[in-house]
C-alpha cells in the first residue's frame, strides 16, 4: 500500500467554511423574511387612519372599532364558530373512527379505504363544493330526493349545512394524524388486555381510545384553526343566502367597497392570526412540541395483529364506509361532471336531454386556457421553489451549528396556521408598499408563486423533517470526517438520500398549490388568473356551466399528478426494499 | 504517522459530569484501546479527537497540531482533522455503490480519474472487499459492510483511526475473525489507532495498551497483562474478566511479604507487599485461573496460603471446569483443568497471584 498522504487542503479550509455559513445565513433569511413578509404591512396597515400607501397616516385604532361597530360582523363570528365547533366535532369522531376501523380492525376493504378515504384534502377544495352544491345545493340533483322523500331536512347554505361539508373535507386530517398515532402503538397493548379477558369491544373503548387521546386532540385544534379562516364554502354556498363567515365577509367587504377600504379589512385579518396563533400556541403547550410531528412519523406498521369484527360486523362496516365515500365524495364529483356537461342544472329533467358540449367549448376561451396555464404553471414552479428552499432550511434547522437554526423550526410551522386570505392580503400590502419590485410581481405570475409558496412551506416541512430525522446523523459525521464540508456533505450525502421525500414534497405541494386560492383572490390581475380564482369570478357572473367544467379539469390534474407520484415513488421504494 | 494526546479533557452535558479530567496519549504505531462500561463517557472521548463534540475544557492535538485548545481557543472542524473514522452503526452511505462510497474522501480530496480508480480499488483490495464494488450497502452483509467503513476510513492515509466499537453488530464467530484481520492490517500499515469498546476480551486481544474508564474518569492505563494482572483497582480487577475479593486487614510486613487477616474468618493470607501498611483494610484480588486446587489433603499442612474447601458445585465449559467452592465460610471462585469429584478440596493460592490494593469503599459494582 502506498503511503502518499492525502491531507485535506488547507487553503480550501476558508473557501469551504465561506459558503457553508453564507448558505446557512442566505437560507435562514430566505424563510424568515417569506414568511414575516405578509405579516409586517398587515399589522401596520390595521392600525393606520389611511390606506397605506397614501402620505401623512397617523397612528389610530379606529379600523377596529369601525370594524367592531358592525353588527354584521359579528353575525359572521358566530356563524364561524358555531361551523368550526360542528366540523371540528364531527370530524374528529369520524377520522377517529374511520383511523381505528381502517388501522385495528379487519373492515371489508382495509387497503382500498385507507388510501381514498384521504381523497378530499388532496381533491380541489373548490371542486368539492361546487360538486356539493351541484347534488345537494338548492336545485341540486339529490336535494329533492333527500327532503321529500327520506324528510331529511337538509339544506347546505345554512350553517348547519355548511358544517356537513366541512366535516367531509377536514375529516382525513384527523384521520391522518390518528392512523399515525396508532401505527405508533404496540398492538401487544391491546393482546395484553385480550388475553385477560376483555371482549373485542372492550378493548377498543377502554385501550385504544384513551391512547389515542392526544391524537384526537390535536386534530381537533388544528381542525377548528383550519375551520376559522375557511372561505370558499361560505363564498360559494352560505353568502348568496346570507350566510357568511369572517373570512368571506372580509373578501367581500375589501372587494365591494367603492375605495380600497382596507383599514377594518386588516383588522380583521389581524383577528384571524390572532386566533390561529394563539391555537397554535395551545397546540404546543397542551401537546409538547413533538406533537407538531405526529401526522406524518406514521410508519404504517398496523398490519400485524388485527381485531377480527366478525361475519357480520366485517361486510357491515366495509359497506358503511364504502356508502360514505360515494356520499360525501364520489357521488359529488359525478354530479359536478354532470353539471359541466348539461345546459342546465335541473333534477326535473333526465340529463341527457340537456346535453351540451358548451361549456366545455368556452373553456376555450384566453381566460379559462389562460388561467388553466397559469396554475399549472405556478403549482410546478412553486413546489419546486419550495421544496429547495424547505429541503435546505429543513437541513440547516436540524443538522447544522447555525446558530439562528432553533428559530427555523418554529418559523416554519407557522404558515400552515396564517389564514390563506392573511397571506392574500398582506402580500397585497408588501407589493404596494415594497416597489420595487412589488408591481412587478403583481403584473406577472410570480407575486402569486411567491404567496401560494409561502403557504405550502409548512406541508413541505411537515414531509421533509421526519425523513430528515430517519437520516442516522452518524452518515453526515462520516462524510464530515472525509473531509466534506458542510455545504458538501449536505449536497452529496444528505439531500441525495432525502430524494423520496423530496419527491413526495414535490406532488404534495404541486396539488395543494395548484388547488389553492384564497391568497389569489387579493393579488391576481388581469392575464394573470389562476383557476380558482376564474371559477368563483364565473361563479359570480352566474355561468355555472363552465365554473363546473373548470373545477373538473382541476380534479383532473389533480387525479393525474397524484397518480404519477404514488406510482414514482412507489416504484423507487420497491427498488429500495429489494 | 503522528501521536495523538489528550490532555485534562472535561466536559458535562447539562449538570451531568461525562468527562473528568481526561488525560492519556496514543503513541504512534500504537494501538490503544478505551475501555469501559456503557455511559462511561468512551463515544465522548472519541468524538471530541473527531470534531464532532466540543469539550468544555483541555486539549487535544495529533503530532504538532493542536486539534482543541480551550485555553488558546482553538477548535479545528471535524472535516480539517485527516482522521480515519469507523462508525459504531457504520454509515455507509446508502445511495452510493460500494465504489463510490469509498471514492467519496478522495472526491473531496481532488484526487481524480484513473488515480482515483486505482486506489479505491487497492484500498477494497486490502479488505477483501474489491468482488463487491458495484454493489449497493443493501446488498451486503454486517461483515462485509463494517469492512467497507473501514475501507472509506483509510482510503486517504489519514494519519490516525479511530473505531467505535467496530464489531458490536458482528456475531461472535465473525468478531473474532474481524478482530485478527483488523489486528493484522493495523500492524501491517502501522496506524496510530485509537479504538473504544465495552468488551474485555476485545481489548485484551487487540491492545497495545488499554485506558480503562469508569464514569468518565481513567482509572488505569498499561498494556493489557498488566491491567488484567496487577489492576490498581477493585472496579478495573471486576471489569476485567472474574475475581474473587477478599477484604481484611494488614497484621505484619516483613522481607517484601504482608500478612493479611481476613474479615469474618480466622484465616491468614500471605501476599506480596503492595497497598497498605500494618493495620490497614485491604482488597485482595485472586483472578480463578491463579488458585490451584488439589484431592490431596495431605499437602494442607505444608506451605503459605493452603486451605481446605468445601465443593459447592462444579460446572463443565468445555475446556475447564468452574468450582464454587466455600473457603471457611468465603464464597470462592475457582477455574480449573481437572475434573475433581471429592467433596473437600486443597486450595492454594499462591502468594504472587495475589493483589492488595486500597479499600475504596465508594467503587460500586457494575
Ligand atoms: N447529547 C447528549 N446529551 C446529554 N447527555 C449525553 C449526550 N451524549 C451522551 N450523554 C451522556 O454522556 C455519558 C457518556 O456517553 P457516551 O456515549 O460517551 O458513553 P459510552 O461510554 O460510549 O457508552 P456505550 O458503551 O453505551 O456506547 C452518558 O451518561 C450519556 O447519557
Ligand atoms: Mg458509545
Amino acid at each position: 500500500m502506498t503511503t502518499l498522504t492525502h491531507a485535506p487542503p488547507s487553503a480550501a479550509r476558508l473557501r469551504r467554511l465561506l459558503p457553508a455559513s453564507a448558505v446557512q445565513a442566505v437560507t435562514w433569511l430566505v424563510v424568515v423574511v417569506g414568511v414575516l413578509l405578509p405579516i409586517v404591512p398587515l399589522l401596520y396597515a390595521s392600525v393606520q387612519d389611511r390606506p397605506i400607501y397614501e402620505a401623512g397616516g397617523v397612528f389610530t385604532v379606529s379600523p377596529y372599532r369601525q370594524l367592531f361597530a358592525d353588527p354584521a360582523f359579528w353575525q359572521t363570528v358566530r356563524n364561524t364558530l358555531e361551523f368550526a365547533t360542528i366540523a371540528t366535532g364531527l370530524s374528529v369522531a369520524l377520522g377517529g373512527a374511520a383511523a381505528v376501523a381502517c388501522s385495528r380492525t379487519d373492515i371489508l376493504g382495509r387497503r382500498v379505504w385507507t388510501k381514498l378515504l384521504l381523497l378530499p384534502i388532496l381533491l380541489p377544495p373548490l371542486g368539492v363544493i361546487l360538486g356539493w352544491n351541484a347534488l345537494y345545493g338548492p336545485g341540486g340533483y339529490a336535494t329533492n330526493f333527500i327532503t321529500r322523500t327520506l324528510h331529511i331536512p337538509l339544506n347546505l347554505t345554512s350553517v348547519i349545512g355548511m358544517s356537513a361539508l366541512g366535516t367531509v373535507v377536514a375529516m382525513p386530517v384527523a384521520f391522518l394524524i390518528c392512523q399515525a398515532s396508532l401505527a405508533n402503538v404496540e398492538s401487544s397493548l391491546e393482546d395484553a388486555a385480550r388475553s385477560v379477558g376483555a371482549r373485542p369491544l372492550r378493548v377498543l373503548s377502554r385501550v385504544i381510545v384513551p391512547m389515542m387521546r392526544p391524537a384526537l386532540l390535536n386534530s381537533a385544534l388544528l381542525i377548528f384553526t383550519l375551520c376559522i379562516e375557511s372561505l370558499g364554502i361560505a363564498l360559494i354556498l352560505g353568502a348568496p343566502a346570507g350566510n357568511e363567515f369572517v373570512a368571506s365577509y372580509l373578501y367581500n367587504t375589501w372587494s365591494n367597497a367603492s375605495t380600497i377600504d382596507p383599514g377594518a379589512v386588516s383588522a380583521g385579518a389581524m383577528i384571524l392570526l390572532l386566533c390561529a396563533v394563539g391555537l397554535l400556541l395551545l397546540r404546543r403547550v397542551l401537546l409538547g412540541s413533538e406533537a407538531r410531528f405526529i401526522s406524518v412519523t406514521g410508519r404504517g406498521r398496523g398490519s400485524d395483529k388485527l381485531l377480527e369484527l366478525g361475519r357480520i360486523w366485517r361486510p357491515i362496516l366495509g359497506v358503511v364506509v364504502a356508502l360514505y365515500l360515494l356520499i360525501t365524495t364520489f357521488a359529488p364529483i359525478l354530479a359536478l361532471a354532470l353539471q359541466s356537461s348539461v345546459s342546465l342544472l335541473t333534477p326535473l329533467e333526465a340529463p341527457w336531454h340537456l346535453w351540451t358540449a358548451g361549456n366545455w367549448r368556452q373553456l376555450g376561451q384566453p381566460v379559462f386556457m389562460s388561467s388553466i396555464r397559469n396554475s399549472v404553471e405556478i403549482a410546478a414552479v412553486g413546489a419546486v421553489l419550495t421544496t429547495a428552499v424547505v429541503a435546505l432550511a429543513t437541513t440547516v434547522a436540524h443538522r447544522s451549528t447555525f446558530k439562528l437554526r432553533g428559530s427555523l423550526q418554529f418559523i416554519m410551522m407557522f404558515p400552515r396556521s396564517m389564514p390563506g386570505i392573511i397571506v392574500g392580503i398582506g402580500f397585497f400590502w408588501t407589493f404596494v408598499l415594497v416597489n420595487p419590485p412589488g408591481s412587478a410581481l403583481r403584473n406577472s405570475i410570480w407575486g402569486i408563486v411567491l404567496a401560494l409558496s409561502i403557504r405550502s412551506l409548512t406541508l413541505a416541512y411537515l414531509v421533509l423533517y421526519p425523513a430528515l430525522a430517519a437520516v442516522s446523523s452518524s452518515l453526515d459525521d462520516a462524510a464530515r470526517s472525509a473531509g466534506a464540508g458542510w455545504w458538501m456533505t449536505m449536497r452529496r450525502v444528505v439531500l441525495p438520500i432525502l430524494r423520496p421525500a423530496l419527491l413526495a414534497s414535490f406532488i404534495l405541494l404541486f396539488v395543494s398549490i395548484l388547488n389553492d386560492y384564497d391568497p389569489a383572490l387579493f393579488l391576481v390581475t388581469p392575464g394573470h388568473e389562476i383557476m380558482g380564482v376564474t371559477m368563483l369570478d364565473s361563479l359570480k357572473q352566474g355561468s355555472t356551466g363552465p365554473a363546473a367544467a373548470l373545477a373538473m379539469v382541476q380534479v383532473a390534474v389533480t387525479v393525474v399528478a397524484i397518480v404519477i407520484g404514488t406510482a414514482v415513488l412507489g416504484r423507487r421504494s420497491r427498488r429500495t426494499h429489494a | 504517522m503522528p501521536e495523538i494526546a489528550v490532555d485534562a479533557l472535561s466536559m458535562s452535558f447539562g449538570t451531568n459530569q461525562v468527562l473528568d479530567n481526561v488525560s492519556f496519549t496514543v503513541h504512534e504505531r500504537e494501538f490503544l484501546t478505551l475501555l469501559g462500561p456503557s455511559g462511561c463517557g468512551k463515544t465522548t472521548t472519541l468524538m471530541s479527537v473527531a470534531g464532532f463534540l466540543r469539550p468544555d475544557s483541555g486539549r487535544i492535538s495529533c503530532g504538532t497540531q493542536a486539534f482543541y485548545d480551550h485555553a488558546a481557543k482553538i477548535y479545528l472542524a471535524a472535516e480539517d482533522r485527516n482522521l480515519g473514522i469507523v462508525f459504531q452503526s457504520y454509515a455507509i452511505w446508502p445511495h452510493m455503490t460500494v465504489f463510490e462510497n469509498v471514492a467519496f474522501p478522495l472526491k473531496v480530496r481532488k484526487v481524480k480519474g484513473e488515480p482515483r480508480r486505482r486506489r479505491v480499488m487497492e484500498t477494497l483490495g486490502l479488505v477483501e472487499m474489491a468482488d463487491y464494488a458495484a454493489r449497493y450497502p443493501h446488498e451486503l452483509s454486517g461483515g462485509q459492510q463494517q469492512r467497507v467503513a473501514l475501507a472509506r476510513a483509510l482510503v486517504y492515509s489519514p494519519s490516525v483511526l479511530l473505531l467505535d466499537e467496530p464489531f458490536s453488530n458482528l456475531d461472535a464467530k465473525l468478531r473474532e475473525r474481524a478482530r485478527t484481520w483488523l489486528m493484522g492490517l493495523q500492524r501491517d500499515l502501522g496506524l496510530t489507532t485509537l479504538f473504544v469498546t465495552h468488551d474485555q476480551d476485545e481489548a485484551l486481544s487487540l491492545s497495545d495498551r488499554i485506558v480503562v474508564m469508569n464514569k468518565g474518569s481513567i482509572l488505569q492505563v498499561g498494556p493489557p497483562e498488566e491491567i488484567y494482572r496487577r489492576p490498581d483497582h477493585r472496579f478495573v480487577a471486576e471489569f476485567l474478566g472474574h475475581c474473587n475479593i477478599f477484604t481484611g486487614h494488614v497484621t505484619h510486613v516483613q522481607d517484601q511479604l504482608a500478612t493479611v487477616q481476613l474479615d469474618t474468618t480466622q484465616q491468614r493470607l500471605t501476599l506480596p507487599v503492595g497497598a497498605g501498611a500494618p493495620g490497614d483494610q485491604i482488597d485482595v484480588v485472586v483472578r480463578p485461573e491463579a488458585i490451584i486446587l488439589s484431592e490431596d489433603l495431605s499437602q494442607l499442612s505444608q506451605g503459605v496460603n493452603t486451605y481446605r474447601a468445601k465443593v459447592r458445585s462444579r460446572a463443565f465449559l468445555g475446556d475447564h471446569y468452574v468450582y464454587e467452592l466455600e473457603l471457611a465460610g468465603l464464597p470462592l471462585t475457582v477455574t480449573h483443568p481437572t475434573a475433581f469429584s471429592a467433596a473437600e478440596l486443597t486450595v492454594h493460592i499462591p502468594v504472587e497471584a495475589c493483589r492488595a490494593m486500597t479499600n475504596h469503599t465508594e467503587t460500586t459494582l457494575i
